[in-house]
């Protein structure tokens, strides 16, 4: 139980946070439950854990209010938000507020659990080491995995949470191709939601930043219908 | 952003048009007053008989009468568009908070019946999870009853079903029923009965009552609060006062709390589901047995106490 993963459940609905507490446990997580935003941003605080699964509606400080302070101070913590609000706006406001995946309640058991295993997944694997150091330089412009700030061609800037996956995926391999495939299930976790043109819309994102001519990319560069390149 | 929408709000539309109408009358009245000589000489080559020296009185009336239905037009036109906008705005926060309120139970049944499913679980653990889920069905065909009951909460259609009914004991069944759940919220409940009256009452609807007012004081309550319940007589009245140390109100909000649909919308109560209608139907309940119920709380926060009040001969039979 060395390497249990540590997960904050964060749910004001009694009866729901102790079945996912009794669930997740069986499946060998260690699971520590609030049932307000204020206790969780307090928790998180002062223990280390692996993932958050986060109610919006919640008493004090509501959900989307606690991702986005668990944003402002680390961009890549893993965020699985579980909510009965289930309209398109409320998907897009969850993501935007920095989750990583949105899960609408009622959900089936199977479902969230291969979801918490896809988020902690893509999370060990962005933990890895990219460089000697957590900030990458290349030409003139640098990037801070750790908390997303990054100074592109026109000056510093914070990346989100996916931009900043989706860059240190490229540079993790840089010189080689990395497939579309790859990059949507280590970035977006092969979301049925997600088309392959996110990634698209993505890599023009980043060009923006990192790129003097956008147009005739120096570093991100395009291998048609095999994927991208980040040329050091 | 906020300014440019407060601009088209339709108050500010309204006195839009009005201003601009009464702009566009001055203007006319101004320009017919400057050429009305003109006017009147032009007029008198073509008809020299439209210039009698009497007035036309009637037809001035009418004008006037005119130009006041328009207005008067224009202004029922806009109450009621108002009022519809609002009535649209209230329904459509009424789906939002009862298919939330339906779900959160709803997925609590359904991942426990998934974890029966799914996982290899003890005979112990199977009791407690169908033990909880009983509790969320029962927490559903509350909701299901307060919505159905909105629909005919008019007192004069609601039909009771009265019958004898001891006071007390039916007090302490429904705190007993509520057990599991003071538990869950490390709620300490005091059940203080000075007497034990036999009232006629309709069982059905009282208990409807007294599930709202226990379900509202666990629900705007913090874990491990308090809850008391006080049966005692005032005057010609049983009383029933339900003391949480909640969230409490503002005087503002203590009549409005009885209203349809009507939430206290502030930082409080902004994450805490609800429908807006226990509360209303509570009060068209005991309005019914003859009885009143009031909520008195010192401010927000500091809790808050219901009351019903049974009239201790209600006229009713059995």
């Amino acid at each position: 139980m060395v390497d249990a993963k540590k997960i904050l459940v964060v749910e004001d609905e009694s009866h729901l946070a102790k079945g996912l507490q009794f669930n997740l446990e069986r499946e060998g997580y260690i699971v520590s439950l609030v049932d307000n935003g204020e206790s969780a941003i307090e928790l998180l605080g002062k223990q280390p854990f692996d993932l958050m699964i986060l109610d919006i509606m919640l008493p004090k400080v509501n959900g989307i209010e606690v991702a986005k302070r668990v944003r402002n101070k680390d961009i890549r913590f893993p965020i699985l938000m579980l909510s009965a609000k289930s309209s398109d706006e409320d998907r897009e406001l969850g993501l935007e507020a920095g989750a990583d995946d949105y899960l609408t309640k009622p959900f089936h058991l199977p479902e969230l659990l291969l979801r918490v295993k896809g988020i902690l997944r893509r999370w060990e694997w962005y933990k890895e080491p990219v460089h000697d150091q957590e900030v990458f330089h290349f030409g003139g412009m640098w990037i801070n995995f750790v908390n997303g700030r990054a100074k592109g061609s026109s000056g510093e800037f914070y990346l989100t949470a996916k931009e900043a996956l989706l860059m240190r995926l490229l540079v993790s391999q840089k010189d080689n191709i990395v497939r579309r495939e790859e990059l949507l299930e280590k970035v977006w976790g092969y979301d049925p939601q997600t088309e392959t043109r996110t990634v698209d819309n993505f890599v023009a994102r980043l060009r923006k930043y990192f790129e003097k001519k956008p147009q005739s990319p120096r570093y991100i560069i395009t291998h048609r219908e095999k994927g991208y390149e980040f040329k050091s | 952003m906020n300014k440019l929408r407060a601009l088209f709000h339709p108050i500010m539309v309204f006195i839009g048009v009005q201003i601009a109408w009464i702009v566009l009358m001055v203007v006319w009245i101004n320009w017919y007053l400057e050429n009305n000589l003109s006017i009147k000489e032009f007029a008198q080559e073509l008809r020299p008989d439209l210039f009698t020296a009497e007035v036309e009185w009637l037809i001035l009336f009418e004008g006037c009468f005119l130009m006041l239905l328009i207005l008067s037009g224009v202004y029922v036109i806009f109450v009621y568009w108002n009022k519809q906008n609002r009535l649209n705005q209230m329904q459509s926060n009424f789906v939002a908070s009862v298919s939330h309120e339906l779900k959160s139970p709803l997925a609590s049944i359904q991942l426990y019946l998934e974890t029966l499913k799914y996982q290899d679980v003890s005979k112990e653990d199977s009791k407690d999870f169908i033990e909880t889920m009983l509790s969320d069905t029962a927490r559903l065909s509350g909701l299901i009853e307060n919505i159905l009951q909105s629909s005919k909460a008019d007192p004069k259609s609601m039909e009771l079903q009265t019958q004898k009914i001891d006071l007390g004991q039916f007090l302490s069944e429904v705190v007993n029923d509520h057990k599991r759940q003071f538990e869950e919220k490390n709620c300490e409940v005091k059940l203080q009965l000075e007497a034990s009256p036999v009232l006629i009452l309709d069982k059905k609807a009282l208990q409807m009552v007294f599930n709202n007012l226990i379900g509202n004081a666990l629900r705007y309550s913090p874990v491990g609060s308090s809850l008391k319940i006080h049966l005692h007589r005032t005057g010609r009245f049983w009383d029933i006062d339900f003391m949480d140390k909640g969230i409490g109100f503002e005087k503002k909000d203590m009549k409005k709390v009885f209203k349809k649909f009507y939430r206290v919308q502030n930082k409080d109560t902004q994450n805490i589901e609800g429908a807006g209608l226990g509360l209303f139907i509570s009060h068209e309940i005991v309005k019914n047995h003859k009885g009143r119920l009031k909520v008195m709380s010192p401010g927000r926060g500091q809790g808050s106490v219901f009351t019903v009040s049974l009239p201790i001969s209600r006229g009713l039979t059995v």
